[in-house]
């Protein structure tokens, strides 16, 4: 009887949905309605979050405008060590709150039991597990390039693509679509990847074996944030610079 | 799974405003916070070094100051030292030729004395030695 129960309310826990969706219909426009109502939770939280580090800053910082620092000078570090000392600053924004918000929105998904929460159709889980997400947020991150190098090299950046020598024109057209699919793709495959192993083991072996898993999931959701915000800095720098590359930010090491 | 909608323009869209929020409430603010500090951080820094700097100059100033007067402070002792030597020397000197003076002065008196008292012994001399002759050969032999 008990482990009847037991194992009813495992599988439930462990029941994996990919590709059911909780539907809100706007319109004639179709919506994915858990990822919204999780990634609505990572904006309140990251919103909270600076709310709380912002309201009174003192000079000597403390408590969450202390860890609020820290978590900005990392991402100013990590756009720095990008795109250069000269350059990283209007791009700390962008670079910063793709980091905050996917890794947020990974953690949440790894550490939060949105499986408790009832939907009447899909479940809750990390919104970066949704394809929606990662895609949006690898375009944003194709226009970003875009928007650095028109900026700044103005027609000149197409020179890019015929810089080195003409040969490579292909690929270099190739590479704009591989950039944003390899972004996206190695983001929701990750995810997805992490959420599915930890939910067949749980439903296979429901204690202590999955919590290695878990662990290594939390580290890959941490090593995925930081490697997508990192390749946006780094394509941001490329298409600034250019291939022939007229001035190197080595100097910064 | 792979099921595109309007949540990828939204989500775009969100992340959009997501960014701009963040800028007005999270990065800005406290970049410039951070900016603030180490700008403060530094002109401190150079304050304080800058007083550093006056502080050692001014040691440096009173130990010269120090050594100027404790070398003042030794010629003073050895001035005086010296001449402190020379009055006693002088005095000792005044003192030996007082004596000699008075030496001299009393040697010339037992002189005179001496020499006076010769000359009345002298005259006593003949004197007496008249009469010793006298009463030894008479008066009449005597005077011969």
């Amino acid at each position: 009887m008990l482990s009847d129960l037991n194992y009813l309310t495992f599988t439930h826990l462990a029941s994996l949905e990919v590709g059911h969706h909780f539907y809100w219909q706007v319109g004639n426009l179709k919506l994915h309605g858990q990822v919204f109502l999780t990634s609505w939770f990572v904006i309140a939280l990251l919103l909270v979050a600076s709310f709380l580090a912002t309201k009174n800053i003192q000079r000597i910082p403390s408590g969450m405008q202390n860890f609020m620092e820290y978590v900005l000078e990392f991402i100013q570090s990590l756009a720095k060590n990008q795109i250069g000392e000269k350059e990283y600053r209007p791009w700390v924004p962008f670079v910063g709150t793709l980091f905050l918000f996917i890794f947020v929105s990974n953690w949440s998904g790894a550490l939060i039991p949105w499986k408790l929460i009832q939907l009447p159709e899909g479940e809750l889980a990390a919104p970066t597990n949704d394809i929606n997400t990662t895609v949006s947020l690898a375009l944003l991150t194709s226009l970003a390039y875009f928007y650095a190098g028109f900026s700044k090299r103005g027609l000149g950046y197409f020179r890019k693509y015929i810089e080195p020598t003409p040969v490579l024109l292909p690929i270099a057209i190739l590479e704009d679509f591989t950039k944003p699919l390899s972004l996206s793709f190695r983001l929701f495959g990750n995810i997805l990847a992490d959420e599915l192993v930890v939910g067949v083991l749980v439903l296979l072996v429901p204690l202590f074996v999955p919590l290695p898993i878990m662990a290594l999931g939390l580290f890959t959701s941490a090593i995925q944030a930081l490697v997508f915000a990192t390749l946006a800095a780094a394509y941001i720098h490329e298409a600034m610079e250019g291939h022939g590359g007229e001035e190197h930010h080595e100097e910064h090491g | 799974m792979f099921d595109f909608d309007a949540t990828l323009p939204l989500m775009a869209v969100q992340f959009l405003l997501l960014a701009a929020v963040l800028n007005a409430v999270f990065y800005k603010p406290l970049s410039k916070a951070i900016d603030e500090r180490s700008e403060y951080i530094r002109t401190n820094e150079v304050e304080a070094r800058e007083r550093l700097a006056k502080a050692e100059q001014l040691a440096k100033q009173y130990e010269e100051q120090l050594a100027v007067a404790r070398r003042q402070a030794q010629s003073v002792i050895a001035a005086a030292q010296e001449d402190a030597k020379k009055i006693a020397q002088q005095k000792n000197s005044e003192a030996v030729a007082e004596v000699q003076a008075r030496l001299e002065q009393t040697r010339k008196e037992i002189d005179e004395q001496k020499q006076a008292a010769m000359t009345s012994l002298e005259q006593e001399v003949d004197a007496l030695s008249r009469q010793i002759l006298e009463k030894l050969l008479g008066p009449s032999l005597a005077n011969r």
